[in-house]
């Protein structure tokens, strides 16, 4: 038979305490990105 | 290529192979050789699922994308963040929690046998085709540049990625994928550094970045919506979501990396590493190729970038008249750049602008008319010729090194977990259950073996693919949609069992074919079609039928 797998912990984030937290925290870096982009686009646009 | 280039080229492979080979030792146990045993840290995995996309295709297709479309590429990884949040949530604890070795396998524990055969056939089939492009293209490329037999290089690949792969399994394949990445990382510094320095004394870094948005290059994010539009702002979103979705979610390819992680944690940490990192990793990638771009309005670029086409091509009686149209169109081209950059006012540099569109239209109308005389598009060869003309001595050895190792690296997880699934899926599952670790350890090399054959023999056949990238993941969106739904109802529609879910992958995969073959929807929105098919018929056919007592 194989070998069992061994279960893994959960464990917390290293920082924001919660994940929810952390993953809101990832969106709002993805809209400040998109953000950027959108007015550098406008700033360098033919 | 200089004495210097050809032996940092060798060393680098060389390390790279021995480094996989020795953090690979000790994978003797099918749960070492699939999963690492469950040991491995958050970078490491981050950086290996980085390194699976960031392929060779990636560095010679994506900087082309860059020179030719501008950076608008960068919306279709829009949607990577959103869905590496939601997996985080919903299939890295569910995956870890059900101790499966593949996401195939947790289909039957969830639906039925026949759902997990088809979703594994539909993987199996994908992931197949995939392997062979992503071997094919690099190789292809290579034996241009280098000179070689195309042969020779898929031996070359294949040989090395089966020897490291066989031998130390997802433990070797993760480990070499670090150092890996942070040589691409530290090379594509080195081209747009290069790129930079390379440009006329007086145009500065800001004189090219304005200069490529004038010439339209620095095009980052279209708002405007429109089906047939494959890359903006909702395409990335939307379809970029589903896509990523079903790529980080059900490919095994990227779900065993992982499930090596020693918690739940350190595999979420992975992702969101990947969340935040790949979206400004492919933006800087889109943007050497502008500024290469930018490069090539000062300097002279080949009429066509593939040097064996080039070289056929001037043979032709036709050639010299399209040459002299190309240098005559470059000329006004390279003044209207100069003009763009000294223009005070708005209605100078409109007028600079006009007259840069016009050469530049009458520049692409003499190399269509070129690459028309040969067989082959040439835009994988522009970032190709840049490494191997303008970067120093050395430096071009590490460049195509990288791009070598980036390509073996790809290839290296795709046979390691096609290897997995057909023999937790297929071979475990249908042909010898209850047989010892060891007799499953050997039928995973032999496996491992397989698909690398597989790969080579299906890219030896494989020829003139046009942008690589835009092949590997329209080829990926054929089926992705399909998948994405299925794990979509596992995750969250408790009440659909096993022939709702069934029914609803057969019909959401014609779906997508019929939207591929009869419409001329963009590809990334094939993902959410798919998708919506599979939930909406397994929720309907669920609702539809009397509940069980």
């Amino acid at each position: 038979m194989m070998d069992e797998q061994k279960s893994v912990p959960d464990e917390p984030p290293p920082v924001l305490r919660t994940w929810p937290r952390v993953y809101i925290f990832v969106l709002i870096y993805l809209a400040c990105v998109i953000v950027a982009f959108y007015f550098l686009t406008r700033r360098l646009a033919p | 290529m200089t004495a210097l280039d050809w032996t940092v080229l060798f060393a680098w492979i060389a390390l790279l192979v021995g480094y996989g080979l020795y953090r690979g030792r000790g994978s003797t146990t099918v749960n070492q050789f699939m999963l690492a045993g469950k040991t491995m840290p958050w970078y490491a995995m981050g950086l290996s699922i980085m390194a699976t996309q960031a392929t060779a295709i990636t560095f010679i297709s994506t900087t082309a994308q860059g020179y030719v479309d501008g950076m608008r590429f960068v919306q279709f990884y829009f949607g990577l963040p959103i869905a590496m949040v939601i997996l985080c949530a919903t299939a890295v604890p569910i995956f870890h929690r059900a101790k499966v070795y593949t996401a195939y396998e947790y289909l039957e524990k969830r639906f039925d046998p026949k759902t997990r055969g088809l979703v594994t056939a539909i993987f199996l089939i994908s992931r197949g085709l995939q392997s062979g492009v992503a071997l094919a293209a690099p190789a292809i490329c290579f034996s241009v540049i280098l000179g070689w037999p195309f042969h020779l290089i898929l031996a070359i690949m294949g040989g090395l990625v089966i020897l490291y792969t066989a031998t130390g399994g997802i433990k070797a394949v993760t480990w070499a994928d670090v150092p890996q990445m942070m040589v691409i990382l530290a090379a594509l510094i080195i081209a747009l550094i290069a790129a930079v320095r390379l440009l006329p004394a007086d145009v500065s870094f800001f004189d090219a970045v304005r200069i490529a948005g004038a010439a339209g290059k620095i095009n980052i994010v279209t708002t405007k919506f429109h089906w047939n539009d494959r890359y903006n702002l909702w395409s990335g979103l939307i379809g970029g979501t589903f896509l990523f979705l079903a790529y980080f979610g059900t490919d095994q390819s990227q779900v065993q990396r992982y499930l090596t992680g020693r918690s739940i944690g350190q595999s979420r940490l992975s992702l969101l590493f990947n969340a935040m990192a790949k979206v400004p990793m492919q933006a800087f990638i889109l943007f050497i190729g502008a500024i290469v771009f930018v490069f090539f309005l000062f300097e002279k670029p080949p009429l066509v970038f593939q040097p064996a086409e080039a070289k056929r091509i001037a043979q032709s009686d036709q050639y010299a008249p399209i040459a002299a149209r190309y240098d005559l169109a470059f000329d006004q081209r390279r003044d209207a750049a100069r003009q763009i950059k000294n223009a005070s006012g708005k209605e100078a540099r409109d007028a600079a602008i006009a007259k840069f569109r016009d050469a530049e239209d009458r520049l692409d109308a003499a190399r269509t008319a070129a690459t028309d005389l040969g067989k082959e598009r040439d835009t994988n060869y522009i970032f190709l010729t840049f490494v191997t003309h303008y970067l120093p001595r050395g430096i071009v050895g590490l460049a195509l090194g990288v791009i070598f190792t980036a390509a073996m690296s790809a290839i290296s997880g795709e046979v390691n977990s096609l290897a997995t699934v057909s023999v937790i899926d297929v071979y475990r599952r249908h042909f010898r259950a209850g047989a010892t670790d060891r007799h499953y350890l050997i039928a995973s090399r032999a496996a491992t073996v397989f698909w690398g054959v597989y790969a080579v023999g299906f890219a030896s056949f494989a020829t003139g693919f046009g942008a690589l990238i835009e092949t590997m993941n329209q080829v990926g969106s054929l089926f992705y949609g399909t998948l994405a739904g299925v794990f979509g109802l596992a995750f969250f529609a408790r009440r659909v069992g096993g022939a709702a879910a069934f029914t609803g992958v057969i019909v959401g995969q014609i779906t997508i074919f019929a939207v591929a073959a009869f419409t001329h929807i963009a590809y990334l929105w094939y993902n959410a079609i798919g998708c919506v098919a599979v939930l909406s018929v397994a929720l309907v056919i669920s609702y539809a039928r009397p509940r069980r007592s």
